[in-house]
């Protein structure tokens, strides 16, 4: 993969260094990329969980045995050839000792000779016949005298330390493994050391014996180590897979069931084979499924006998409230002709009916939201009209109630893929309830839209909500204060429709309010019919609402720290300092 | 990827990293290529002191001012372990002529010996000090490694030394001019030098033939038995050579001879080596290493072989067959007669009657019960010999076939061979032998001896394998082996003696000569050894020239005093005691004989 440069380049560095970045970066990405992926196999795989960890234990303790069993091993040989060698170096200390006790003065001529005739004979001779032992007599302490001699003659002196001279010209024996070369090849030597006492003083015998043989004893029997324990690791790595392929498949059978399961396929169940463990659990598992089924459909029943029954009470009263309908508007008509005080109750009576015309209708269309058979009937529609007829027909309540309806529309048109006549009526709640609770200030409409989604919000300055209620108004018949008697038209039924019109297009309404600043509600849909949403081109929260301590100022740094109540944070404008600090 | 899960991550990884190493890490338990020193222990402790060898020392350079004394030193100097013999010699050479003493290696150290025949003249030549010294020398022989003393190789008489005052700073003088030969004399060799009597068998395998050596002084005694081994090992003198056998080929010694508790460990390569050969060595060694006597491991390439009880060995192998006590006889009056000396036994003459005729000299010798006898008749102006062997008393005797003009003293060659009993004997000038039947045979004499010169005298050594000769005045030492009755005799060693014109020889110890010539002015009889380094005077004049000289050579195995002789000058005369051999001496001497001297005395034993 990597070329080396020419090395005669001259600009060859400058050139080298951006593409190693280069190289280091793709080789970066790749490593992450992998061990994401092995990270991700890790976390999915119960089965690559168990075997990983069974071969690195089993590695573990079967590497500490195969070491422990070498170690011996080779200590074993080791010693062997010790005590071999000590003996040999006792009984050639004790022949050169003698031989050596004839001379009492080192210059003695013939003890070279002597000397030259023990190392030989302590050597056995003829150096092709004593398995690569070198012999040698050394003298320091009479080096003008004496020359040191080895049998076979070769250079010894890098092998024998001069800890291990000075160990034994102290009159210790002494040994040291060493490497070096003697006969050409790299060998490992046993290097034992003896003084041999003289009258004239003393010089030093050693010998050096290759350990080549036990080198390659304690390798042979490291590699049969080494193999058995590697086998041996394979073979519980097998078995730890196979073992939970075993547990694993019944179970991966139950995850693929249960997510039938949840799917709605209620018929599922598991194959129950043999008595063992997972028997049981593929047993359980089904009774569990088939309480669930029956639970799930008895529920339905239940649930469905209730939407019928709601259905079929609006139906019932329709008829009945036709012909009241036809008789109060009869008296209401004619109101003008009675005492004042039963006219006014043709009034109240006529105005009831409406109430109880519209609960009816909401109630109806609220039970064909239960039912699921609310269709939606999308159509590109240009929104900003759409919010022109509504904030017309919105006007003259608003008027009474001195309620300015603002509008903050884009100059083009904001063209989506909606229900025109579901948006229409959300968007009606909407600013009804705006209006109604706008406390005589102002109500703003506005229109956004980016790639994705558009997004209206209707903006109110009324009482506001308390935390909590951004999800309460939502309910069905939920009312802000309920001691509070519901005097403006409102059936109670209109946000849940709305919100049901929302999620029918799969867009999201949501609401926002604080105590005396007033409410927002957003419309958020998606351009294109069934297109999930990911964001809103408006804010939930309006730019003009202040957050509860104030709000931090402009670049300023917000602290957060320990509230007053248990478990409470709080969060306020950091004091005095420019920097971030972290209170322990 | 909670912050929780990272521990356990890094937990995984090391796990997962020791697992991975885990077989590196074995592989790396081999034995390792270096270790720390260990010690074992201590290591045997040593016996200090020094050995009790050397004796004196040769003298090193002194600061005499006196030229001959100088020169005296020099010529002792070399004497002592050949190894540093270079050394001491060349303290004594000033720097200038160092270079004409060539060093040469060890084994090829060979000495010169001469014998000083007068002090050293010396002759002051120049007024800085430069003298010359003139030193007369006869050559003895060359002192070889192996300790054996051969045939003189130089022919100088004389060597002329230079020598001038020291450099300053040390005293005394050094030698600018010298004869490029390390020198020795033959005073220098007695005092600094030991000698030691090593064993050959002869060519039969059984009989020990003496043989001589010198080894320095200074060598300590553990090292002797190292040295007896090599001697043995390395063969014969030269001149002994043919006459006996050598050790296998390839015998060599492992290294030193080592003593543990009285107990010595001969260790050799020896190539088919047989129980046989090795009992012929351990008798070999027993009698060399006489002043032994504990047990000596033989091992044959460190395997022991044979354990020699070295007293044992020698008691039951002994060199000589066990001689009886010698007894003296003599010539009187045409036959032989015991003589009566002191308080020694007299025997009675072995010969019958009749044969003991006109006697003019006799042999007489032992050989188990039988008696040999050899006489030289005089019938007339001839000589013959008479020859017979049988129990004692020897009545049959045979004669030789041919009569001589002169026929010297016969010899019996105490052979191991009873069988074949034979004898050496001069006549007319040549060396012959005889068998028991008188039959007489020439003995060719091989080597370079003088044609010019005639055989006059010969002599054996109690071995029977070494003979003394005189030929043309001079003495040899010759090897003889006996072979079926057949003698024939090795090349002649010459023996350098200060005496000319020698007349008579005879054996007088294992290694000792005593014979008889002239020393220029007066007849004299001395006595030397067996390679002629060792001589001096035992009768500086005998008054007349001595005709017959017969020793005992058993001095060290007989009863009688060692080194005794007696011989015929103006009369018979003999030593221990110094005395004239008188009339009233000579035993069995018949009433009616006439008086007459006694003459040609000899031993019998």
């Amino acid at each position: 993969m990597v070329t080396s440069p020419p090395p005669d380049s001259p600009t060859a560095a400058p050139r080298r260094l951006p593409a190693a970045r280069a190289l280091w970066r793709v080789l970066a990405g790749r490593t992450a990329r992998l061990a994401a992926g092995v990270h991700q196999t890790w976390r999915r795989s119960l089965q690559v969980r168990v075997v990983s960890i069974t071969l690195v234990a089993s590695s573990l303790l079967v590497g500490g045995f195969a070491y422990l069993i070498a170690d011996k091993l080779t200590n074993i040989l080791l010693e062997n050839a010790e005590t071999d060698v000590l003996l040999r170096l006792q009984n050639g200390s004790d022949y050169a000792s003698k031989q050596f006790n004839l001379y009492s003065q080192p210059q003695e001529a013939q003890l070279q000779d002597t000397i030259d005739g023990t190392v030989n004979y302590l050597a056995g001779g003829d150096p092709a016949q004593t398995s690569g032992v070198v012999v040698a007599i050394t003298a320091d302490n009479f080096a003008g005298y004496i020359e040191s001699r080895t049998s076979p003659d070769v250079q010894v002196r890098p092998l024998i330390s001069r800890e291990l001279r000075a160990s034994v010209a102290a009159g210790n024996v002494a040994h040291q493994v060493r490497t070096g070369t003697l006969d050409g090849q790299r060998t490992k030597y046993l290097v034992y050391g003896s003084p041999v006492p003289t009258r004239f003083g003393q010089v030093e015998l050693y010998y050096l014996v290759p350990l080549a043989r036990q080198d390659a004893t304690a390798a042979d029997a490291r590699a049969t180590v080494v193999a058995t324990g590697a086998a041996l690791v394979l073979l519980l790595g097998l078995l730890a897979a196979l073992v939970t392929r075993l547990v694993v498949t019944p179970v991966r059978v139950a995850a693929r069931t249960a997510q039938r399961l949840s799917a709605g396929l209620l018929d599922q169940r598991m194959v129950v084979n043999g008595e063992d463990d997972l028997a049981l659990l593929a047993a359980s598992f089904n009774q569990m499924a088939t309480n669930l089924q029956r639970q799930i459909l008895r529920l339905e029943e239940m649930s469905r006998l209730q939407r019928r029954f709601t259905s079929d009470v609006s139906h019932e009263l329709r008829t009945p409230l036709t012909t009241v309908r036809m008789a109060a508007d009869l008296i209401f008509a004619e109101r003008d002709e009675f005492d004042p005080a039963v006219a006014r109750s043709a009034e109240l009576l006529q105005a009831e009916l409406d109430r109880f015309e519209e609960l009816l209708t909401d109630l109806l269309e609220i039970s064909r939201f239960d039912a699921g058979f609310a269709m939606l009937d999308s159509e590109p529609t240009d929104l900003v009209p759409v919010v022109h007829r509504v904030a017309e027909r919105l006007a003259g309540l608003a008027e009474r109630v001195g309620v300015a309806i603002e509008l903050d529309l884009p100059d083009s048109p904001v063209i989506a893929e909606v229900d025109p006549r579901r948006v229409e009526r959300v968007l009606r709640n909407l600013v009804g309830n705006a209006v109604e609770h706008g406390e005589a200030k102002p109500v703003r409409i506005t229109l956004g839209m980016d790639q994705s989604a558009v997004a209206i919000t209707v903006r109110d300055h009324g009482v506001g909500l308390k935390p909590g209620e951004e999800k309460l108004v939502f309910n069905r018949f939920w009312r802000a204060d309920p001691s509070r008697a519901r005097q403006t038209g409102g059936t109670g039924l209109g946000l849940s429709i709305s919100l049901e019109d929302a999620r029918l297009h799969g867009g999201w309404l949501e609401a926002w309010g604080a105590p005396g600043q007033g409410a927002q509600f957003r419309l958020t849909l998606p351009v294109r019919a069934g297109d999930r949403l990911t964001t809103s081109p408006l804010r939930l929260v309006p730019a003009d609402a202040t957050l509860p301590f104030g709000g931090p100022r402009d670049g300023g740094l917000l602290a957060i720290g320990p509230g007053t109540g248990a478990g409470a944070l709080a969060v306020g404008p950091a004091e005095g300092t420019d920097r971030a600090e972290v209170a322990p | 990827m909670s912050a929780r899960s990272e521990p356990l991550r890094r937990r995984l990884v090391t796990v997962l990293l020791a697992g991975a190493l885990l077989p590196v890490g074995l592989a790396g338990c081999g034995i390792p290529d270096q270790t720390e020193v260990q010690v074992d222990g201590r290591g045997p402790a040593g016996e200090s002191g020094s050995l009790n060898g050397s004796g004196s020392q040769p003298p090193t350079r002194s600061a005499t001012e006196d030229p001959k004394e100088f020169i005296r030193d020099y010529l002792a100097a070399a004497a002592g372990e050949r190894e540093q013999a270079y050394d001491r010699v060349k303290q004594f050479i000033a720097n200038e002529a160092q270079g004409r003493l060539r060093k040469k290696q060890s084994s090829e150290v060979e000495l010169t010996v001469v014998r000083l025949l007068e002090s050293p003249e010396s002759r002051l030549l120049t007024n800085q000090g430069l003298w010359q010294v003139k030193v007369r020398v006869q050559q003895v022989g060359v002192l070889r490694a192996d300790g054996t003393l051969d045939a003189p190789a130089a022919r100088e008489t004389e060597y002329v030394f230079q020598l001038r005052p020291a450099d300053s700073g040390s005293q005394g003088l050094v030698i600018t001019d010298l004869p490029n030969v390390l020198l020795l004399s033959d005073e220098a060799l007695r005092q600094y030098y030991g000698t030691h009597t090593i064993y050959f068998w002869n060519s039969d395998q059984n009989r020990l033939v003496p043989d001589w050596r010198y080894l320095p002084n200074a060598v300590p005694v553990e090292r002797r038995v190292t040295e007896v081994v090599r001697w043995l090992t390395g063969g014969p003198s030269e001149w002994l050579a043919p006459g006996v056998t050598k050790v296998p080929d390839g015998t060599a010694p492992i290294n030193n001879a080592t003593r543990s508790d009285d107990r010595w460990e001969v260790n050799l390569t020896m190539p088919a080596a047989s129980d046989d050969r090795l009992a012929k060595l351990a008798t070999q060694l027993a009698w060399s290493l006489p002043e032994l006597s504990g047990q000596l491991d033989l091992k044959i390439q460190n395997q022991k072989r044979r354990t020699v009880d070295l007293r044992q060995e020698r008691a039951d192998h002994p060199v000589y067959p066990t001689l009886r006590a010698p007894e003296r006889f003599c010539v009187y009056d045409g036959a032989i007669h015991p003589l009566a000396i002191a308080s020694e036994p007299v025997g009675a003459v072995p010969v019958e009657g009749d044969a003991n005729r006109n006697v003019v000299s006799a042999a007489l010798s032992r050989s188990g019960d039988q008696v040999l006898a050899a006489l030289v008749t005089r019938s007339g102006q001839q000589q013959r010999l008479l020859v017979g062997t049988g129990p004692n008393p020897v009545n049959v005797f045979n004669g030789s076939s041919h009569a001589y003009r002169s026929i010297g003293r016969p010899i019996w060659l105490r052979s191991a061979d009873v069988r074949h009993p034979s004898g050496l004997v001069v006549a007319d000038g040549t060396l012959y032998q005889f068998d028991g039947d008188a039959g007489m045979s020439r003995v060719a004499i091989p080597g370079q001896v003088p044609v010019s010169g005639s055989v006059t005298a010969v002599a054996a050594s109690l071995d029977g394998h070494r003979i003394a000769l005189i030929i043309g005045g001079a003495l040899y030492v010759a090897p003889v082996t006996v072979d079926g009755g057949e003698v024939s005799v090795g090349a002649p060693r010459p023996l350098t003696t200060r005496l000319t014109r020698l007349t008579a020889v005879d054996w007088y110890a294992e290694n000792q000569l005593v014979f008889a010539g002239s020393d220029g002015r007066l007849p004299a009889i001395y006595q030397t050894t067996v390679d002629g380094a060792g001589e001096y005077a035992l009768n500086r004049d005998t008054g007349a020239t001595v005709s017959h000289l017969a020793a005992f050579p058993g001095g060290a195995v007989g009863p009688l005093p060692s080194l005794s002789y007696m011989y015929q000058a103006t009369a018979a005369y003999r030593n221990n005691p110094i005395g004239k051999i008188e009339r009233a001496q000579v035993r069995d001497v018949a009433a009616d004989a006439k008086p007459s001297d006694p003459s040609a005395p000899f031993f019998f034993y």
